[in-house]
């Protein structure tokens, strides 16, 4: 792993940013009380809690996305008066959401320069010029795309390049980066740290908000914990350690987040021989999946894993090769006829296609068993909400009523949902993808326990994850692929992170160089 | 974000009485003042015209109404009814076919034309509004080309013209019944099916719909369907309504259900509405039209009201949806 | 860059396939002035379609332009009639085009509605109204310098042609190097992205209906002038006629791409058509069948690149 730490010696420690018992609410509920935070140049400071602690909200407070309803900003010692994201431009504030900021339509070079061009809306554009200032920018940091590329066409990872080279042409002092690796494999992240360390050695200073708890050890200085909307804690990352830092998130103790059960395996359920779909790039692949098992589905971002998911789900049917259940074959052409053979697929984008935002949350829970809840094709409301109501009790989901959109509900809990949907088909092959993503650690143990539980009691489960740790501690067997097929499959009792990563990553003329 | 914090689309009831409370009220208004204004406004003869003009065009809008709850919306089934027509009285003139099959015929045409939008949309992935932007131009050319423009079909036999201009018990108007059960068979797939509940989650999020298994291609090729069937059912009703059938049948028609679907509460961007909201919006429409005439005012004004209206309604949506999300 | 202009590409070549057919096998077509007729007549389809290009760019609609187009007219006229200035009355048209899309306008970027509904309203109000209060009469008695601009027929021809060319010279120019237009692609591409650059949508959005209102004021006067009495009806399907030339020009309805280019091959192909059938011995009642195909045809052979990530469609007002 790249460490990227420069020396903590002693120079002199300019402040950049400042923040003094900052109040915020919306609509009665308190986001933030009290909260005082500082950034100095040249370090990264990590920013930690739980979903729903507040940290959202500090950081569209400082990028002039809400107004504090008390306290006060100091940008480099002086007040900040008012602010929205004009002002905290000029003021050197970039933020780099979850969420790439990009126009897809409009090219990577045109995407840097809106927003750093002064004037009016009637300014005259110079489009040599805006080439140009792009691909100096994108050289600084080592990011080898093309300035007339449309920015829709480009990867996540690319994506984040060009925000990056964007905060950099806007010469940002103050970089606010939000669960920045969330969508990035094992070596984007390390080029990532590259240019971070580069950042910081030029004197900017970095809000780094993320999940992943062992990267802050590599990456940050200082850490600041939020909980309920209160500081709870704010020092150096050296004085306290990864249980210490859970402990101060959650306010309590927790258990072991990875509660795996060992269980007795059963017949195979779900088997592939040399499946392939050339819409998806994925070719030759082949495995099987015991009931009781937990497959880890490990690789890098683009190696096939979620492509592989879509295969198995027939949203991108297969092409070649077959697939077997219960030892027959079966062609699963569409979503519908994977349900019927029992395949349940909880996809990676929660939000999008996890639960649908504006339906409630029993219409949400029982929309896969359509079927089940109707006779002769009508609804039956009455068993709806008690199927739905039956699985919030389940899975313990935290909801303000069953006729509550599931927009309403925090991502932990919409992901319980989004679980509770596919378990109420009563699968025999449960497909995760990213389960625990963006999801707070009280909720991630959960989420595992569950998982456990059901395999304790016959499901096969294929767990997709980005998240080493979550891999090697909640599988039974790795699956690691590379580029659209399987590179090796590990028992658990001898994987390692690094032989995952380096089956991941391929022998090294193999690899792809997208940047 | 949320646009709103609303709970399952059909039973929000507490805006959905709201809404249609208003329209109901609007209905409610608009009879008291014309019952003073018009002459033999208020009676039971009347009322029955009233139904008699609103069947084509409410066909149009109920179909509309799970059109537009997909998200999607079209603008060619005014021209389709229009094709439908023509080719009614082409298969009944020149074809030789009696008025029945002749009609049966037209609503299969019907369905399939709506199968080709339907095609379109959900294989080539085109937008709805610009499909139906092209057969609603094709379907018309198509009408207007098979007529040579001037055609006219007429003569139609008497036990035919019955359906558009009879009466049946108690003075209802012949194609009463038929509108009714067209209404009611939207409603129930809408509101009672597992299909209806498919529809509004496609609405909502068609990704999302997808990845829940839902066959959302077969979805939105089934309301595009019904929407040409019932195109053409209307069609059939339009010719015995005015005895002929010409290339122009229907134009507008469209616009007017749209504007029905959309005051009656339906979001255009999907996922949300009623066929109750779709009915009440076509009657507040009709009888303005009808109340206006026997006041003996200029027709132009109930456009106009109907347009004043329809912003209205939107604007007061729209600010009760910016209030009630400050207010969770 | 031929993938990223595919469309324009497609459809400047299906263009040329038909000018070649017309050279080959009808040129009687190029003789006389039927060619200069053409031009004149889709002048005002052009001049709306450069606005409605921006419009459609910044992911709205405007369906009420025929209504705008009619009332223009309608407006100059009867200023004509009552013995106003030409220039005055040119003014008038395009101060009341740029009132009607202020209404729009209002409506959508003030309150956060629909385009399409909104525009679907205001061209029933509009259309009615001025159906109240013309009665179906043309305008008459109009001074001779209203017809032509009062220059006589051939010069008044090159002056509209000339006018519409000119107008879309300026908007090719303000879409690709003037910052303002480029906000109509980014609000287009991405609203909240858009907002968090500095750009302020509501302003951009209510831009963009001023705009296509002042050239539907401009696009009434070049066609109510190739004539001695104004038609109440003349913008009747102008709307539907002006969003497929632009579609088929390769602007996507949802937002964020299309240029001027397309849109002009899209106007002179979907004006062509007519005549030229005419001309290859097709009868004159298949031309709205015809174009019908065309445009299904044209949309139907564009392939949409890849997925797009993008915030989903978010409310101009925030709650």
């Amino acid at each position: 792993m790249v460490s990227v730490k420069p020396d903590q010696g002693a120079g002199r420690v300019s402040t950049l940013l400042k923040l003094t018992a900052i109040t915020k609410s919306f609509a009665g509920v308190q986001a933030l009380k009290e909260v005082s935070f500082d950034l100095r140049a040249g370090e990264v400071h990590a920013l930690v809690g739980e979903n729903g602690a507040g940290k959202s909200t500090l950081i569209k407070i400082i990028a002039g996305a809400h107004a504090a309803d008390a306290g006060s900003l100091w940008i480099q010692d002086r007040l900040v008066e008012r602010n929205d994201p004009q002002i905290a431009r000029t003021l050197g504030i970039a933020v780099i959401y979850q969420q790439p900021a990009l126009f897809p339509d409009l090219t990577v070079a045109e995407n840097i320069a809106l927003g750093l061009e002064p004037g009016g809306l009637w300014r005259n554009i110079r489009w040599r010029h805006r080439r140009r200032r792009a691909a100096e920018l994108l050289a600084r940091i080592g990011a080898h795309i093309d300035p007339d590329a449309e920015a829709g066409s480009l990867s996540m990872p690319e994506q984040q390049l060009v925000e990056i080279a964007r905060a950099l042409g806007a010469d940002a002092r103050i970089l606010i980066m939000d669960e920045p690796t969330a969508a990035l494999a094992a070596r984007e992240v390390d080029h990532l740290f590259r240019v971070i360390g580069e950042l910081r050695a030029q004197g900017v200073g970095i809000i780094y908000i993320s999940h992943r708890l062992e990267e802050l050890y590599q990456i940050a200085d200082r850490v600041t914990v939020l909980r309920d909307g209160k500081t709870v804690v704010s020092c150096p990352l050296a004085d306290v350690d990864r249980a210490a830092l859970i402990r101060w998130m959650v306010g309590r103790e927790i258990a072991t987040v990875f509660p795996k059960q060992t269980v007795a395996f059963g017949p195979v359920v779900l088997e592939t021989r040399n499946l392939g779909c050339r819409v998806n790039g994925i070719r030759g692949v082949s495995f099987s999946v015991r009931a009781g098992e937990i497959l880890g589905l490990a690789g890098l971002v683009g190696a096939g894993r979620t492509e592989l998911a879509q295969v198995l789900f027939g949203l991108h049917p297969a092409d070649a090769g077959e697939i077997r259940m219960g030892g027959k074959a079966v062609v699963i052409d569409r979503p519908a006829r994977a349900v019927e053979l029992g395949i349940a697929y909880v996809p990676e984008d929660r939000r999008r296609h996890g639960v649908i935002l504006n339906m409630s949350v029993a219409s949400n829970a029982t929309l896969a068993i359509l079927r089940k809840i109707g006779s002769l094709g009508f609804l039956d409301y009455g068993r709806e909400r008690a199927v739905a109501r039956a699985f919030v009790d389940r899975l313990s989901i935290k909801i303000p009523s069953l006729d509550s959109p599931a927009g309403a509900l925090s991502g932990g809990n919409q992901q319980k949902l989004a679980l509770a949907r596919w378990l109420a088909t009563e699968p025999a092959v449960l497909i995760l993808d990213e389960p625990t993503q963006g999801i707070d650690i009280g909720a991630k143990a959960e989420i595992h326990g569950l998982m456990s539980a059901l395999a304790a009691k016959g499901l096969a489960i294929l767990m997709i994850s980005s998240e080493l740790p979550e891999i090697l501690g909640m599988s039974d067997r790795i699956l690691v692929m590379r580029n659209g097929t399987i590179a090796d499959i590990l028992p658990r009792a001898t994987a390692t992170q690094e032989k995952i990563l380096s089956l991941a990553l391929g022998p090294p003329t193999e690899e792809a160089v997208p940047a | 974000m949320l646009p709103r914090a609303w709970s399952s689309p059909e039973r929000k009831r507490r805006l959905r009485v709201t809404h249609e409370g208003v329209l109901l009220l609007l209905l409610a208004l608009e009879i008291g003042v014309f019952s003073e204004l018009g002459t033999n406004f208020l009676s039971t003869a009347n009322a029955f015209e009233i139904v008699r003009f609103s069947v084509e065009i409410g066909l149009l809008a109920v179909a509309m109404t799970p059109v537009i709850v997909t998200g999607g919306i079209d603008l060619s089934a005014g021209s389709l009814l229009g094709l439908s027509a023509v080719l009614f009285g082409k298969m009944w003139r020149d074809g030789g076919l009696p008025t029945s099959a002749a009609a049966l015929c037209t609503v299969g045409i019907g369905a399939m034309a709506g199968g080709v939008n339907a095609l379109l949309i959900t294989r080539l992935r085109i937008a709805p509004l610009i499909v139906t932007l092209g057969s609603f131009s094709l379907f018309r050319g198509l009408a207007e080309g098979l007529t040579g423009g001037v055609d006219n079909f007429t003569g139609f036999p008497e036990n035919f013209l019955f359906l558009g201009q009879g009466y049946l018990l108690g003075g209802i108007p012949a194609q009463t019944p038929l509108f009714v059960a067209a209404a009611a068979g939207i409603w129930l797939l809408l509101h009672w099916t597992t299909i209806g509940r498919g529809l509004y989650a496609l609405g909502l999020s068609p990704d999302g719909a997808r990845h829940a298994g839902i066959p959302v291609d077969r979805r939105v090729g089934l309301v595009y369907v019904l929407s040409g069937a019932f195109a053409a059912v209307a069609a059939v009703i339009y010719v015995a309504r005015l005895g002929q059938a010409k290339a122009d049948a229907g134009t507008g028609y469209e616009l007017m259900a749209i504007t029905a679907v959309v005051l009656g509460g339906t979001s255009i961007f999907g996922g949300r509405g009623h066929v109750l909201g779709t009915l009440l919006g076509l009657f507040a429409i009709a009888v303005l039209q009808n109340g206006l005439r026997l006041a003996d005012l200029p027709a132009e004004l109930a456009g106009i009201l109907v347009g004043l209206l329809l912003l209205g309604a939107l604007s007061a949506n729209q600010l009760l949806s910016v209030m009630g999300v400050n207010k969770s | 860059m031929s993938g990223r202009y595919q469309r324009e590409w497609s459809v400047a070549v299906a263009y040329g396939v038909l000018l070649g057919t017309l050279a080959i096998a009808a040129p009687a077509f190029y003789t006389g002035d039927k060619v200069r007729t053409i031009l004149v007549g889709s002048a005002p389809v052009l001049v709306a379609a450069v606005g409605m290009t921006a419009v459609i760019v910044t992911r709205q609609i405007d369906i009420s332009i025929g209504s705008q187009f009619s009332i223009c007219g309608v407006a100059a006229g009867l200023l004509a009639q009552a013995g106003v200035p030409m220039p005055v009355v040119m003014l008038g048209s395009l101060l009341l085009g740029a009132g009607l899309g202020a209404v729009n306008g209002v409506l959508v970027a003030g309150l956060g509605l629909p385009s399409i509904v909104v525009t679907l309203a205001t061209m029933v109000t509009l259309r009615e109204g001025l159906r109240w209060y013309q009665q179906g009469e043309f305008v008459r008695n109009l001074p001779p310098s209203f017809q032509w601009f009062g220059l006589g027929q051939s010069a008044g021809q090159w002056l509209i042609i000339a006018a519409a060319l000119g107008i879309w010279l300026v908007g090719t120019w303000g879409l690709r190097y003037v910052a303002g237009g480029r906000a109509f692609y980014a609000v287009g591409s991405d609203l909240e992205a858009a907002r968090l650059v500095g750009i302020r949508p509501r302003r951009i959005v209510f831009a963009v209906f001023l705009l296509m209102g002042v050239l539907t004021g401009l696009a009434a006067l070049l066609h109510a002038t190739r004539f001695a009495d104004v038609d109440p009806n003349a913008g009747l399907g102008l709307e539907l006629q002006v969003i497929a030339a632009v579609v088929v020009g390769g602007t996507a309805i949802s937002g964020g791409r299309g240029t001027l280019a397309g849109t002009l091959i899209g106007v002179a192909l979907l004006a062509t058509i007519g005549p030229a059938l005419v001309f290859l011995g097709t009868e004159a009642h298949w031309e709205k069948a015809i174009q019908g195909t065309i445009i299904l045809v044209a949309v139907a052979a564009d392939t949409f690149p890849g997925k797009r990530r993008r915030h989903a469609p978010t409310s101009l007002v925030k709650p």
